[in-house]
């Protein structure tokens, strides 16, 4: 039950802090895309992927619409309460690393759908890394909240392995994700 | 018995009192008033009857009125192609007793608008296949639109309650060696045309039955226009069909100023005619391009998307936002249009045709498309019309009916256009209209632009309508009274109730709106085009394989937004 | 005037059936292919975040609480913005202000970021031009604590440079336009009678 990871990084060599660092640039450099589009928003997603904006020079040329192969859930549109199974579905079902962006106001918030079948924001059930603004968020308003994102792979990094000793344990027994570790597997498991 | 206002099946079968015509001053269609005893038959005859031959139900909806005696009140709008007549139908209905008898063995395009009115009111229709809620999840208690329902009271769903599909499968043969598979597709698939769950039964890769679940993007939107001003209904609408958000504005922003009796400046009538226009040809290229790509044709997506950026270029600087404009306003346009308005257009002019060419090189002639495509969930027209359908759906079946050319409206009328109709009620025909359609519409914003920008206001001049313009508003004590008065307290509408339709992209787009004299909506009801056209689904690809289901539904062009509201 | 009962559905050409129109679309492509590859014309990409799309002078993004020359808010917390909001996303509170003529002032003037539709009701509703909005799209948030933006956030120095402005009541450069626009015409209309074109030339 101990955790291995307070001892491997006293002890830690330079490769494997090498192979970490190679392996954040290669996860914030090639983010797979899962369009979880359900309304306006999906139209100026689908916009950014096209040819004016072109997502895929940073990296997510594969669109992919299943949560085996993707890491980074693009919740674009208004998710109510109907819809809040499939979304809770698909989240469990995709395979750590992974990434929540809740693009527009209707999935941060509920924007101005404060009604009888609308979930008032993702966070609700899932947790979300960064929140887009916007009604449609253009597409470079999307964009830059991918390269936000891309900041926030390298920093939750470092600061999850220097808080590894004491969130350990503490993440474990809660159980809960924590706001900046969200989603990804906490730093309680450093790879092999 | 009174006499009715418009041609009408002989009445006097009827028991006296039970069909009694509205008297029309102020209304903008026939109305009659018809106890539900009466309903089935009368429905009956005014779709057979020679004279009244009204063969499309355009839509049905609720009202609450909880002042009344009898509380809800059914209200069916009518249509009759052949003749261009409307008809309004009310029933009324007691709060203790809200059964009706269900219209779907007459107009089949009843079957979800009476799902629809159980769901959100409680109104229960005798002899409906499968009456259940089809907006709101299933374990969602009470009936929303009421008056008595607080708006933002809500049920949380869970896994067990969620939807069991109602197949209407024909029986096992007893040399039926192979095992049926019930297949899901969706709520979340890659043909991100929205959300909607397809549950089919296939015999190997035939499709024997299918059911679809529909709610997934149900925003309330019609209980938020209760309880939001009139002005404020406008971002609401934008985000209907969201791919042509201005057509909304236009249809919303019409039907208000009808029941002001206040009409637009020609200049604003002139730019939203030509946005109207730009915004279809948008939607088409999203639906042709969804459409592509779900049978495989990636590159015409990429194609067809150009052109709806060059047109976010013109809609921004008109408005301010590239997708959801909120440009409309009631007597009116926002702002005024931009001083580079004409030569913005004029370039749109230059640059999309030969987008739409490319695509048609790549896809018209091309036998791999055409043998994914032609004979594809087929309809005829006489079919397509029960069912409810309008639109470019409607125009690949065989009849040709506009909104624009039946009932004219804006500049319509004033420019030499055409309307696309084909024969073979499939999927090709569906986007070959659809690519026609954006050819005439490129026509009709030609002709507007050489006749000249109108000068003049961009809104109403009304005071009570519209807001005064800003240096009026800094400068004199009247216009900031005014201006206060009108964020305050809002537009008041007088009473009464209208029924008004323009021709979205997906059909006839209609806003059945009763005002009580107040400055919010009393019943706002938007009648959406693909609603009925997607309740045809489950028809359309009986028989078919998997691959023909995900090519009808690109072509039908359902917008969640606009399907659920 | 019936509708049609049966379906006539497209029939096939030879040509189509032998799938040799299937040439030309890929003539279609390789001209796509080609041009992008070796003439040096610009695709249509924007690089961004080097690039970035030149977006009207109406956007409508992140909201700016003006000022007054003395770094004060214009506003005077008429709370007109905070009712004409169909998000209910901006919330004031009010406080009085030691100048009669202003008399009052906002206290805390909060927008919630993510409830904000961005549709301008806001600055339509303004009768002081204390609030409108810039061009700026870039907008993300990590967690929601940061997402209701203050007064501080909001608020602009007197000076702005004109270029950063989105949606607001008057456009100067639109103005000016117009103005080049009608002189322009003006002349042309000079320089037609000077030359004795000798017609009615009407400008509008």
């Amino acid at each position: 039950m101990k955790d291995t990871t307070t001892e491997t990084m006293t002890g830690e060599s330079w490769i494997t802090t090498r192979l970490d660092a190679l392996e954040d640039w290669a996860q914030r450099h090639s983010f797979w895309p899962f369009p979880f589009g359900t309304a306006c928003c999906a139209i100026e997603f689908m916009s950014s992927v096209s040819a004016h904006y072109d997502m895929s020079r940073f990296g997510s040329e594969v669109v992919r619409f299943s949560p085996r192969q993707s890491d980074l859930l693009i919740v674009a549109g208004t998710i109510n309460d109907k819809m809040a199974v499939p979304l809770k579905k698909i989240y469990d079902q995709m395979a750590d690393p992974k990434w929540v962006v809740s693009m527009g106001a209707c999935a941060c918030s509920g924007g101005f759908y404060r009604a009888y079948h609308v979930m008032q924001g993702i966070d609700e059930i899932i947790p979300v890394d960064v929140y887009v603004p916007g009604c449609p968020p253009s597409p470079e308003g999307l964009m830059y909240g991918i390269l936000q994102l891309k900041e926030k792979v390298t920093r939750d990094r470092k600061r999850l392995r220097a808080r590894a000793g004491e969130a350990a344990t503490a993440a474990a027994a809660a159980g809960e994700p924590e706001e900046e570790a969200s989603g990804r597997s906490h730093g309680a498991v450093a790879p092999a | 018995m009174a006499v009715a206002t418009a041609p009408s099946p002989p009445l006097e079968k009827y028991p006296a009192g039970s069909v009694e015509p509205v008297e029309p001053a102020g209304l903008d269609q026939p109305t009659w008033v018809v106890r539900r005893e009466v309903l089935a038959e009368l429905a009956r005859d005014l779709r057979d009857h020679p004279e009244t031959r009204f063969d499309l139900l355009l839509d049905l909806c609720g009202v609450d009125y909880p002042d009344r005696e009898e509380r809800f009140e059914a209200v069916y709008h009518l249509y009759s192609i052949p003749r261009g007549e409307r008809l309004r139908l009310k029933v009324p209905v007691a709060e203790a007793d809200p059964v009706l008898p269900s219209l779907v063995p007459v107009w089949k395009a009843a079957n979800w608008f009476e799902r629809e009115a159980f769901d959100l009111f409680g109104l229960r229709f005798d002899g409906h296949p499968n009456l259940s809620r089809i907006l709101c999840h299933e374990g969602f208690q009470g009936h929303p639109l009421r008056k008595d329902y607080d708006p933002a009271r809500r049920w949380i769903l869970t896994e067990d309650k969620v939807y069991q599909p109602k197949f209407d499968l024909p029986p096992a043969g007893e040399d039926d060696m192979f095992e049926r598979m019930v297949i899901n597709l969706g709520p979340s698939h890659p043909a991100t045309h929205g959300t909607f769950r397809v549950m089919a039964v296939l015999d190997g890769e035939v499709i024997l039955a299918s059911d679809v679940e529909i709610g997934y993007l149900h925003r309330c939107m019609e209980k938020m226009s209760e309880t939001h001003t009139w002005q404020q209904v406008i971002p609401y609408t934008d985000r209907l069909n969201y791919c042509s958000s201005f057509i909304n504005n236009v249809a919303y922003c019409r039907t208000v100023e009808k029941l002001l009796g206040v009409e637009a400046p020609p200049r604003a009538v002139w730019a939203r005619t030509i946005l109207s226009e730009f915004s279809r040809v948008m939607d088409h290229c999203v639906c042709n391009g969804a459409t592509l790509v779900d049978v495989g044709a990636l590159t015409n997506f990429w194609y067809y998307f150009q052109p709806r950026e060059e047109i976010y270029g013109l809609l921004e600087a008109c408005s301010g936002a590239r997708l959801t404009v909120s440009y409309g306003r009631i007597g009116g346009l926002a702002q005024d249009l931009p001083p580079d308005f004409m030569e913005r257009a004029w370039r749109l002019l230059e640059i999309i045709p030969p987008f739409v060419a490319d695509v048609e090189k790549l896809v018209d002639k091309n036998r791999i498309f055409l043998d994914r495509a032609v004979g594809i969930s087929a309809i005829s027209g006489e079919e397509a019309v029960n069912w409810g359908w309008t639109g470019p759906c409607l125009r690949a079946s065989g009849v040709g009916y506009d909104v624009r050319r039946a009932h004219p409206y804006d500049l319509y009328d004033t420019v030499d256009w055409e309307v696309p109709v084909l024969y073979g009620g499939d999927v090709y025909d569906r986007y070959r209209v659809r690519n026609a359609e954006i050819r005439q519409s490129l026509k009709i914003i030609r002709q507007l632009l050489e006749r000249g920008m109108p000068e003049g206001p961009y809104i109403v001049d009304d005071p009570h309508v519209a807001l005064p313009p800003k240096e009026a508003c800094y400068n004199q004590m009247e216009a900031l009274i005014y201006h206060f008065k009108l964020i305050m307290d809002g537009i008041q509408v007088p009473a009464g109730e209208r029924y008004d339709m323009v021709e979205g992209a997906n059909g006839e787009l209609g806003f059945y709106i009763v005002s009580d004299g107040s400055s919010k909506p009393y019943r706002l009801k938007v009648r959406p085009p693909c609603f009925p056209i997607f309740s045809t689904f489950p028809t359309l690809i009986k028989g078919g394989t998997v691959s023909d289901m995900v090519a009808t539904l690109g072509g039908l062009n359902v917008i969640a937004g606009e399907l659920e509201r | 005037m019936s509708h049609p009962t049966e379906v006539r559905p497209y029939r096939y050409t030879l040509a189509e059936r032998l799938y040799l129109p299937l040439l030309a679309g890929l003539a279609v492509t390789m001209r796509h292919f080609l041009g992008n590859l070796f003439r040096r014309r610009k695709s249509y990409t924007i690089q961004y975040p080097e690039e970035r799309r030149r977006y009207s002078h109406r956007y409508r993004g992140h909201h700016i609480l003006t000022t007054r020359p003395d770094g004060s808010p214009r506003c005077v917390a008429c709370f007109l913005c905070a009712t004409a909001c169909p998000a209910d996303c901006i919330h004031i509170e009010a406080g009085e202000h030691p100048d009669e003529n202003i008399e009052k002032y906002p206290v805390v003037y909060e927008i919630d970021m993510l409830r904000c539709i961005f549709c301008g009701y806001c600055v339509d509703a303004c009768p002081e031009e204390a609030i409108i909005m810039s061009n700026n799209y870039d907008m993300a948030y990590f967690n929601r604590d940061q997402t209701i933006v203050g007064k501080a956030d909001l608020m602009r120095p007197f000076t702005v440079d004109e270029n950063q402005l989105g949606y607001r009541p008057v456009y100067p450069e639109e103005e000016r336009q117009r103005a080049a626009m009608r002189r322009e015409a003006l002349d042309l209309v000079a320089a037609a009678r000077r030359s004795g074109a000798g017609e009615q030339v009407e400008v509008g």
